[in-house]
């Protein structure tokens, strides 16, 4: 392979953390911020944000695509805190309590999506996304009519003047970075939450022995090929429900880690943009729709972050305006995504040119075996291409 | 699958669906919120005056300082707790060990009470009862009320003459 070609093929792979590692870099100056004030953003953005981006690597595994269905866990999350507020239970003992309360409801909602995607294989992402919206709409039901008629409230102060609905704004105070502040570890000025780490660690650690499991390598393979695998006996529509509802689970601990963080839960559009900042997280980091590893998820978030906290101060200094840095925020998540599946289409088309070129003989034997492989994975439809 | 797997499985799923219940219970029980409210004043009916000077700690918390006529408040998790008070005339500490109810979100704690010995010293508190006995009770002597007391009494209009 030529060097030409060499560059070409490491550029398409990794196109989007190359752009964002330059945008970031070249933004740092002009943001006056100091190093030190940025790491330590990154420390705690990685504790706050890294449980969720892992929610979404199983899915992938499962050749699912992107897990946008990752909001139903973060309404799941949110139910659950509420509750926690409602009853007022403080502390960690809180955010156990919000758990246990989530996660009946994120399995019944993540066996929904199962069920749903294994209706529209092919197009899991998008599917996805439009079914959060879908039960978005049964939250905002149960959140702003259910909760204080049907379900009685005990805490008047979360609920709305009328007698029924929860407030558009509920402060977490009970249970703001209880996980966090467990132990805080202190070293060269930096503040790093032990336990939340420690968390985020096994986390990882499940996911790597997970892999090796059966269910693991079932996943594998039906990400792989669906047809193979249900030739060879995989139960592939189960396989691929059980993705989904780890996902969500995960997901629903993930926005209750987040929510902790923040200190205070927007009821009505908390879980709005979780997908899509996690799955922007995992792109920028290096993934595909078709392939991620624990690595992509962290540096996903240090770099997503880092542009995070700059940007809007750097768009104060270049612009004059803070609000142009927080747009430029939202124009680079959703221009991230954008990029990165405008490239995967690129990358499957070419793969399956070159596989085509190869077959004629015009091409050497090793490309032709890189593009069947590659061909494989776009053209058995288990991409998840939205 | 035969009966007896059967049967154990359905009585596994049970046994863990009952330790799921009760890990909730527990954390409602361990984990929910109390305030306290601290409170060093005289009674009413003058069958106990309150303390000249106290230091009053909750658990571990850090103690404050409280002077006659003086209420402030902690907040307390869980349900078993101690309260620690050191009388600044004699040094002497006292430390008493106190339940709050489960469904209870504010206690009010007499100290003077609880110096005097009388029963009982630690108490629900609701708004809606204190306004309600604060009505009751009529407006305290020497304060301000906004209270109509006998009938209305025709204001004294002061007579200003038309500016040109």
């Amino acid at each position: 392979m030529s060097a030409q070609k060499k560059f070409v093929k490491f550029f398409s792979q990794y196109a989007v953390v190359i752009i964002f590692v330059m945008i970031t870099v070249a933004a740092i100056p002009p943001s006056g911020l100091s190093i030190k004030y940025i790491l330590q953003e990154i420390i705690t953005r990685l504790g706050r944000n890294s449980f969720l981006v892992l929610a979404l690597l199983l899915p992938i595994y499962a050749g699912m695509g992107l897990n946008f269905g990752m909001t139903l866990g973060a309404m799941a999350g949110q139910v659950g805190l509420i509750f926690a507020v409602n009853f007022g239970i403080s502390n960690w003992h809180g955010l156990l309590f919000a758990l246990l309360v989530g996660l009946p409801i994120s399995v019944f909602l993540g066996w929904i999506c199962g069920l749903v995607m294994n209706r529209a294989k092919g197009r899991e992402m998008v599917t996805g996304y439009i079914l959060a919206f879908f039960i978005n709409g049964i939250y905002q039901f149960f959140v702003m009519y259910m909760l204080g008629s049907v379900i009685p409230m005990g805490n008047r102060a979360i609920v709305l003047s009328r007698g029924y609905g929860i407030r558009n704004t509920l402060n977490l105070e009970s249970v703001r970075q209880s996980l966090d502040n467990i132990l805080v570890l202190r070293v060269g000025g930096y503040a790093v939450p032990v336990v939340t780490f420690i968390i985020i660690a096994l986390l990882c650690i499940f996911i790597v022995w997970f892999k090796k499991t059966k269910l693991g390598q079932d996943m594998r393979a039906v990400g792989q090929d669906m047809v193979v695998a249900e030739a060879a006996g995989i139960p592939v529509e189960k396989t691929r429900i059980i993705a989904i509802i780890i996902s969500t689970v995960l997901a629903c601990a993930g926005q209750i880690i987040f929510l902790q963080n923040m200190g205070n839960l927007a009821t009505y559009n908390a879980h709005d943009q979780t997908g899509f900042f996690a799955v922007a997280a995992i792109l920028v980091g290096g993934a595909s729709v078709t392939h991620a590893s624990i690595a992509n998820v962290f540096i996903g978030v240090t770099l997503l972050h880092s542009m995070f906290v700059v940007s809007p101060l750097a768009g104060q200094k270049l612009f004059g305006s803070a609000m142009i840095g927080e747009y430029f925020r939202q124009f680079i998540g959703y221009g991230v995504i954008a990029l990165s599946l405008v490239l995967y289409a690129w990358r499957t088309r070419k793969a399956a040119a070159d596989a085509r070129l190869g077959l004629r003989g015009g091409t050497n034997g090793s490309t032709k075996v890189s593009a069947v492989k590659n061909g494989a994975n776009g053209a058995a439809g288990n991409g998840g291409q939205a | 699958m035969n009966g007896t797997t059967k049967t154990r499985r359905l009585a596994i799923r049970g046994g863990l669906l009952v330790i799921y219940v009760l890990l909730m219970v527990l954390m409602i029980m361990t984990g929910r919120r109390h305030t306290i409210l601290i409170d060093n004043k005289d009674a009413a009916d003058g069958s106990y005056s309150a303390i000249n000077g106290m230091e009053v700690a909750i658990d571990r918390q850090e103690s404050s300082e409280y002077y006659p006529g003086d209420r402030d408040k902690a907040m307390v998790q869980g349900q078993t707790h101690k309260i620690k008070v050191t009388i600044f005339d004699d040094n002497k500490t006292i430390e008493k060990e106190f339940k709050v109810p489960l469904w209870s979100d504010v206690m009010i704690i007499s100290v003077p009470k609880l110096i005097a010995g009388v029963e009982p010293w630690i108490e629900p508190f609701t708004m809606a009862e204190q306004i309600q006995e604060a009505q009751e009770s009529g407006p305290p002597a020497g304060e301000t009320s906004f209270q109509s007391i006998g009938p209305a009494q025709p204001m004294e209009v002061e007579q200003v003459p038309p500016t040109p």
